[in-house]
């Protein structure tokens, strides 16, 4: 019995440690991709595509080269009183 | 984790701080690693945003997350949107971060090391991020208003008045100062001037890109602009060994001011989406990129200051700008310590996108630190030159002399050894004629970065792209500060004008549209004229004179919170309401709390007072105006120099004038509560409870 236990432990605690292991690593590509989607989300607010799509969405059309001028027209009024920091 | 471990840690952070800023301090002799910086002001960022900010978040702003924000209340889909944390401390950082915190710490560094770099550690975690959190909480607490609003509701209506005048002097001096930069780093520059015109029609191309072809795929037309000005860079190399191309765009400094000026004018009165807004999405995207290469070029590279930490120009006799390091130095750094313009963004975009009141401190707080190491990464990159070269690059030839080997020969008797010949090495391998007299920090800055890059990437056979990447990179978000400052300006001039008569008031009319802007474009192209003429290289007198304009502001959003935290002080429930005005409902702070705005208060104003003081009146004619324009009087100088130099002297003290007006009102009104013969009515919006639920996905 001891001899199993002994023998089993090591087993145990690989299994153990390998799932460990697994979940750390998905843990990891978690975090990476929680990262990404943080930076894209905040590339797609400061170069404005969200403001497009809520445009677009407040609206109930589509993109189109007719949907992007209106959509410049509302946003460019209040982007050019915006004033840039020195 | 644990309390204790949180414990243990916080107190070793706090000692490799304290190790690190004592080894900048007292290190003398040798040459010390620039990464001593980074650790010290890391350390101290993060013991100020763990324990100072978090002081004045609970105990001072009683920030609270069940309370609705303006976002989350007026949400429109429009201006009013809740937003992730995160993508608002980008969008905030994005929004404050210009050429000020690149420009100032090279100037500054004339001083040596230390001043600078003190002045940034300790003016951002005290002073600057205190403004910027303080104000982002107030605007968000009034359904978003503006400092000029705020200060009208809460000290009176002087004090909404003087803000405005502040704002938009700021704003023309800001223009004048920095068009003076882009002039110093490409006159006499093809491969830069080529360059830098090149990013007009890569501009315009984005602007029809995303209407005709890729309706709103800013990202990625902005990938495809940033392609262009990176072949933009190799172009300007070819042409500049093209000797008619160079020729045609080899320009003096004269032909260039004209030139920003039209270009100025042409951006204020064209539609937004055809260069403004393409021009902005391909700066941020620069900007961005360059500011993180710039910190793994740092990180990688760990280069060695050459700088001493103090130079014999502490005393006021620097070649860079004159003025002795106190006042000076801390109006010169603005951005990167104390800016009052933030004050400006933290009271317009980015309170109405603040989701929750808790992330203001976030926002506000933290994307000032991230300005502020800007601040430590453009010292450094002063810094790793030899003092020699950065004193030929940033002398006027009225102060060293005309010509290459006289410029060395008084750099080299001021005890920082440099020859012409390795000024022209050192020229020949950035792909300049030559790098003597480049005032204005840009040059100087694009140098130090170069040499940190091609020390990381790509070794000295490619130091002239790193450098002409750096001037790149300033000029063309210089140029987006330029056009957009001058569509602000020419929109605030509209909104005044429009009291006087209301067509000039209407943004869509055209004559109002040229009107306004010609009136504008003069008021920052006489500056940058004044710049370029003088023979003492201009941003001897245009800088000082941005920094106390720019810490002015700072005084007056200082005042504003002040005032508004001594009235929390002494606010008491039950007020009644009326309309927006009520009593805020949150318990009472303690006065002495009031600390925390009236410290930077009143070193502001003891800094900018002096510092105007110096600029006005001081008898030495490298540091007074109108002793410069007395000197100038008894020679045959031009009567414009002259005039130009009254002019500085006037605007300053009008400034000066204003600032202490609202300093008395803000005195008395707070004066008036304490003693009690005035009621502290807080004007908050109504507290209306949070509908968000209070764990949300990050």
């Amino acid at each position: 019995m001891t001899i199993k236990c002994e023998a089993g432990a090591p087993a145990r605690y690989a299994t153990q440690n390998g799932r460990k292991r697994s979940f750390a690593g998905a843990e990891i590509v978690s975090a990476i991709v929680r990262a990404w989607s943080i930076v894209s989300a905040t590339l797609r607010e400061i170069f404005d595509e969200s403001a497009y799509q809520r445009f677009l969405e407040r609206k109930h059309i589509r993109s189109s080269p007719a949907a992007y001028s209106m959509f410049q027209c509302e946003n460019n009024q209040a982007k050019a009183r915006r004033p840039r920091c020195c | 984790m644990p309390k204790l471990l949180r414990i243990i840690l916080w107190i070793a952070v706090s000692l490799l701080g304290a190790l690190a800023l004592a080894t900048i301090a007292l290190h003398r002799g040798e040459q010390i690693n620039a990464l001593w910086l980074v650790v010290a002001a890391v350390c101290t960022y993060a013991v100020g945003y763990r324990f100072y900010s978090g002081f004045i978040a609970a105990k001072i702003l009683a920030l609270d997350p069940l309370r609705a924000t303006p976002a989350e209340r007026l949400d429109n889909g429009r201006d009013f949107v809740p937003t992730n944390k995160w993508v608002v401390f980008g969008h905030h950082f994005a929004a404050i971060a210009g050429p000020g915190p690149l420009v100032g710490p090279v100037l500054a560094a004339q001083f040596g090391y230390l001043p600078g770099t003190l002045w940034i550690i300790a003016g951002a975690v005290l002073g600057g991020c205190v403004q910027d959190f303080v104000i982002l909480l107030f605007s968000i607490r009034r359904d978003g208003k503006s400092l000029t609003e705020i200060a009208k509701s809460e000290i009176g209506p002087i004090g909404g008045v003087i803000a405005y005048i502040a704002v938009i002097s700021i704003i023309v001096i800001l223009l004048g100062a920095t068009a003076l930069i882009v002039v110093n780093a490409l006159k006499s520059s093809p491969w830069g001037t080529f360059t830098i015109a090149m990013t007009i029609p890569i501009a315009v191309l984005m602007g029809f890109y995303l209407r005709r072809i890729r309706p709103g795929k800013v990202l990625e037309s902005s990938l495809l602009g940033f392609i262009l000005v990176i072949a933009a860079i190799f172009g300007g190399q070819w042409v500049s060994q093209q000797p008619s191309w160079a020729a045609a765009f080899t320009l003096t400094a004269p032909t260039l001011a004209v030139l920003i000026i039209g270009y100025g004018f042409a951006a204020s009165s064209l539609p937004v989406w055809l260069l403004l807004a393409p021009r902005d999405y391909l700066s941020t995207f620069v900007k961005l990129g360059t500011i993180a290469l710039l910190a793994v070029g740092i990180i990688a590279f760990r280069p060695s200051l050459h700088m001493p930490p103090l130079t014999r120009f502490a005393d006021g006799t620097g070649p860079v700008f004159a003025g002795t390091m106190f006042p000076f130095a801390f109006i010169t750094i603005a951005c990167g310590a104390i800016s009052g313009f933030h004050s400006l963004i933290s009271s317009g975009t980015t309170p109405k996108l603040i989701r929750r009141e808790t992330e203001a401190r976030f926002v506000g707080y933290g994307g000032m630190l991230a300005e502020s190491m800007v601040g430590i990464m453009a010292m450094i990159s002063a810094c790793v030159l030899q003092p020699g070269i950065y004193f030929a690059v940033n002398s006027p030839a009225g102060v060293v002399g005309q010509s290459p080997e006289a410029a060395a020969a008084t750099i080299s008797s001021w005890g920082f050894p440099v020859t012409a010949a390795q000024m022209a090495t050192l020229a020949h391998a950035v792909g300049e004629q030559t790098l003597f007299n480049r005032t204005g920090g840009a040059p100087a800055f694009a140098v130090g970065m170069a040499q940190i890059f091609s020390n990381t990437l790509g070794g000295q056979a490619v130091m002239a792209l790193w450098y002409h990447f750096a001037i790149m990179f300033e000029a063309l978000f210089i140029l987006t500060v330029i056009d957009a400052g001058t569509r602000v300006g020419r929109f605030m001039l509209q909104d005044a004008l429009s009291h006087i008569w209301k067509p000039l008031g209407r943004t869509s009319w055209y004559p109002s549209i040229l009107f306004t802007s010609a009136l504008i474009v003069a008021a920052w192209g006489n500056f940058l004229w004044q710049g370029v003429k003088d023979p003492l290289g201009g941003i001897n007198s245009l800088w000082p004179l941005f920094g106390i304009c720019n810490q002015l502001l700072a005084i007056v959003a200082l005042c504003v919170a002040t005032t508004i935290i001594v009235k929390m002080s002494r606010a008491s429930d039950g007020v009644a309401n009326t309309g927006n005005v009520i009593a805020s409902s949150a318990p009472k702070r303690r006065l002495s709390y009031v600390f925390v705005t009236l410290t930077p208060l009143c070193w502001l104003v003891a800094v900018t007072f002096t510092a105007s003081w110096h600029k006005v009146l001081d008898p030495n004619p490298r540091i007074g105006f109108l002793a410069h324009a007395n000197q100038l009087a008894r020679t045959t100088a031009n009567p414009r120099l002259i005039f130009n130099d009254r002019l500085d002297a006037a605007v300053t003290s009008l400034l000066v004038v204003m600032v202490t007006m609202i300093l008395i009102e803000s005195a008395a009104v707070c004066g008036r509560i304490i003693t009690g013969t005035k009621a502290a009515v807080i004007r908050e919006s109504p507290y209306v409870a949070t509908r968000l639920p209070l764990e949300e996905p990050a």
